[in-house]
């Protein structure tokens, strides 16, 4: 059913995420500056402040580089630059309708490989400027890592073993009478919660907070936060896209063509995310990591189980 | 050449803000956090991807506040720093410097130096601002300086020598800014570093004894018995969302507190601590109206409340105490304020997710509250941070309702925001007195929203004696 898109696709992918996350930074802006500065008055309002990202990146591309006394400036480097890059493989085995980039019969291993290049990356910039507070953020992504990785794990493993295959494709091929969403509840919920943890953003956004001055980001400025930054979007952007064909049905649905069902599932997703941003505060992990493991694990762990069953009786 | 300037200028259409508070410029900061939120303005968490540092309140003549210098040395080019000392001057003083970001991105221009120079009244002058002149506001800030030679150059010539290649050159500025949290004391490393800053090269930096003359953690036993490294970091003054002149002194493990002691900035202030004013003016026989009354005590929780909800990560709610709190100060119309105010505070106290992520922390019961003279939302709560926020939201609702009370305040009211007004210290005295000894123990992030929990306002802290003097 699903097959390999060209090769120009490889190309494309990069641009084509960027532009998704700069969409949906310009909604999540809108949504900020609504509690900000209230209601926008009118539809120009609106596009101006759907326009903050990008206002914001060509602001620190024009700024200066700079950094810290004593600073590790090739891991700082390695660790901005790796983000955007393991957001991109991430995304090579996202299909759009029924093709991506490459379909490997690992598919969902190498998704899940990729996205935890995202705690090096993270760890990597906090460390890097020799600064306490962006050590603290780094440091609090690993905790974020300990915490969300099991139950992910186990939700991701709920739909290969529903489809019988870590292809991808196949995945979605399984779906075509009814979403793994609708059978699996408990791990798509958990995945919703993991996808938001790994893009380390909104409510699990605590190794870049506030608090800590911007964290990992503290001592980021110019070119290497727009890149950070961007690439938090765009891991963002391919985690909830990633509930599409794990859970939401890929490209199946009526009517509409399969690139469209999936461009449209994704915007839900990411909607629903906005929304849970907007109604938590940042989960912190010395009270979030309980939770995990001792609701969370053994909740996707009786979730396998049941699909196991089912799929054992077939 | 042509393109890029356009591009330059389309970028800095909306510069990056890093606002530093000095203690007793409330007015100037609030003034100056509206103004930006009417601009639109992002606001940057720290020097490093700010264009703009603006410092709100009046620098110390002597040059005491060495601090602001290793912030101003962190951030990076196009950069203009300036200092606001009243209200009145916020978007004279950000038009200024958006126009020297516009103009000239290639320099460092530093309105507000350590010790003005001299000649700086026709400076002022040349700068074509037409009430720089001598009278009450004897200007360093809003209009500044343009300064365009002299020391302050050098100082920026360290950054262009050094400073983006590879950073080692800048004397005390990046020191100051990493060891610190954004902002030292001043005695502390930051400046230590300043006497050998050009000095070290990149290649020292894996060296096992103190990476580029920086002091290395410590060890010492932690809570367990165990022999962990042990680090000293001063938090404040400048972090986001902290009050206005505090410097902490922890002692980390880990990301755990172990000791912390308080610290603060002298106060440079004339009149009434902002927050507490109506009632000070009405013990003073002043009528003032409790709808005033009302107003300041709902403005200085939504304050509160705004940082609470910040530093706890919820930025929605925190974004819209403070849109609230900046209304609850203007003349907007009580109906609909009360109603948002009362809406705002019912969400808060629904969310389940932040009792579960705040409770806990920073437990003080009424009785060792009394003890150690506060009174207050504090007091009052007796509890952890949690019930203190919920002591803010109750006080919220109340205070929305007396919106429309025009009777005057009585003259023996002195309960301010946070606390008892006529005790023998001001009530930030008693809660900077207990926040010791509620961080020790607590997690980096919970310090953080226990600090928050209580707000102590320093503004307060030459309360008392400014009374006696005065003889109230």
């Amino acid at each position: 059913m699903s097959e390999t898109a060209p090769l120009w696709a490889a190309a494309v992918l990069p641009f084509a995420l960027l532009a998704l996350a700069a969409v949906t930074a310009g909604c999540g802006a809108a949504v900020s500056a609504a509690a900000e500065r209230g209601p926008a008055g009118s539809a120009r309002e609106l596009t101006s402040r759907a326009a903050a990202p990008l206002r914001e990146a060509l602001r620190l591309l024009v700024q200066q580089p700079r950094t810290t006394t004593a600073a590790d400036g090739a891991l700082r480097r390695a660790g901005v630059a790796l983000l955007p890059t393991a957001a991109v493989l991430a995304g090579a085995v996202l299909p759009l309708g029924f093709r991506s980039v490459t379909d490997p019969g690992v598919g969902i291993v190498w998704f899940n490989a990729m996205e935890v290049l995202a705690w090096a990356a993270v760890w990597l910039t906090g460390w890097g400027p020799n600064s306490a507070l962006s050590l603290t953020g780094g440091y609090r992504f690993l905790a974020q890592g300990l915490a969300y990785e099991l139950p992910h794990m186990l939700a991701i493993t709920t739909a290969a073993l529903g489809a019988e295959s870590l292809r991808v494709g196949e995945v979605v091929a399984r779906q075509e009478g009814l979403w793994f969403a609708l059978w699996m509840p408990a791990a798509f919920a958990v995945y919703l919660l993991s996808a938001v943890a790994m893009a380390f953003w909104g409510p699990f956004g605590h190794p870049l907070g506030r608090d800590a001055a911007g964290g990992a980001a503290a001592e980021l400025g110019g070119p290497a936060r727009l890149v950070l930054l961007g690439g938090r979007w765009t891991l963002l952007v391919v985690a909830a896209g990633f509930a599409v064909p794990l859970f939401l049905g890929g490209g199946h649905g009526p009517l509409l063509p399969g690139w469209l069902w999936t461009l449209l599932k994704t915007a839900a997703v990411l909607a629903v995310l906005l929304a849970v941003r907007r109604a938590l505060p940042a989960v912190r992990m010395e009270r979030y990591t309980e939770f995990a493991w001792t609701v969370l694990v053994p909740l996707t762990l009786l979730q396998a189980l049941a699909v196991a069953v089912v799929v054992l009786n077939r | 050449m042509d393109l890029r300037d356009r591009l330059r200028r389309a970028a800095l259409s909306r510069p990056g803000v890093m606002l530093v508070a000095l203690p007793g410029a409330t007015p100037v900061r609030l003034e100056l956090e509206a103004e930006l939120r009417r601009r639109g303005w992002p606001r940057s968490e720290s020097p490093a991807a700010a264009d703009l540092l603006v410092v709100a309140g009046e620098r110390d003549p002597i040059g005491e506040d060495s601090w602001l210098d290793g912030i101003w040395e962190g951030v990076p080019k196009p950069a203009v720093r300036l200092a606001v000392r009243h209200p009145g001057d916020a978007a004279a003083a950000l038009d200024t410097g958006h126009r020297l970001l516009r103009e000239d991105a290639g320099t460092r221009h530093d309105l507000a130096p350590a010790v003005p120079p001299s000649g700086g009244e026709s400076a002022a002058g040349r700068n074509g601002r037409p009430g720089g002149g001598r009278g009450e506001r004897t200007d360093d800030g809003a209009g500044g300086h343009h300064d365009d030679g002299g020391d302050q150059d050098d100082r920026g010539g360290h950054n262009d020598h050094g400073g983006h290649s590879d950073g080692q050159g800048d004397p005390d500025g990046q020191g100051g800014g990493q060891e610190s949290g954004h902002g030292d004391s001043g005695g502390g490393d930051g400046d230590g570093d300043g006497g050998h800053g050009g000095g070290h090269s990149s290649h020292e930096t894996h060296e096992m004894s103190g990476p580029a003359g920086l002091p290395m953690a410590e060890r010492a036993e932690d809570r367990d018995g165990l022999t962990l490294d042990r680090l000293h970091l001063p938090l404040g003054p400048a972090l986001p969302d902290w009050p206005a002149g505090l410097i902490l002194r922890l002692v980390l493990q880990g990301d755990v507190v172990q000791r912390a002691g308080t610290e603060t900035l002298p106060v440079r202030r004339r009149k009434d601590p902002f927050w507490d004013e109506p009632w000070l003016r009405a013990a003073r026989g002043e009528t003032v109206p409790r709808a005033e009354a009302a107003r300041r005590r709902c403005a200085a929780h939504l304050d509160s409340l705004g940082r609470f909800l910040a530093v706890a990560g919820w930025d929605d709610p925190a974004a819209r105490a403070r849109r609230l709190r900046d209304g609850a100060l203007s003349a907007e119309p009580g109906d609909r304020l009360r109603e948002d105010v009362v809406s705002l505070a019912r969400r808060v106290a629904r969310s389940r997710a932040l009792r579960l992520l705040t409770a806990g922390l920073g437990p003080l019961p009424a009785a060792e509250a009394r003890a150690a003279g506060v009174s207050g939302p504090a007091h009052t709560a007796g509890g952890d941070a949690y019930d203190r926020l919920l002591v803010w939201l109750d006080e919220l609702g109340r205070a929305a309702g007396q919106f429309g009370d025009e009777r005057p305040l009585a003259r023996d009211d002195r309960t301010g925001p946070r606390g008892t007004l006529d005790g023998a210290a001001p009530p930030s005295r008693g809660l900077l007195d207990v926040l010791p000894g509620l961080l020790s123990g607590a997690e980096f992030a919970g310090a953080r929203i226990v600090v928050a929990s209580l707000d102590p306002d320093l503004d307060e802290l030459t309360a008392a004696d400014r009374r006696e003097a005065a003889g109230v």
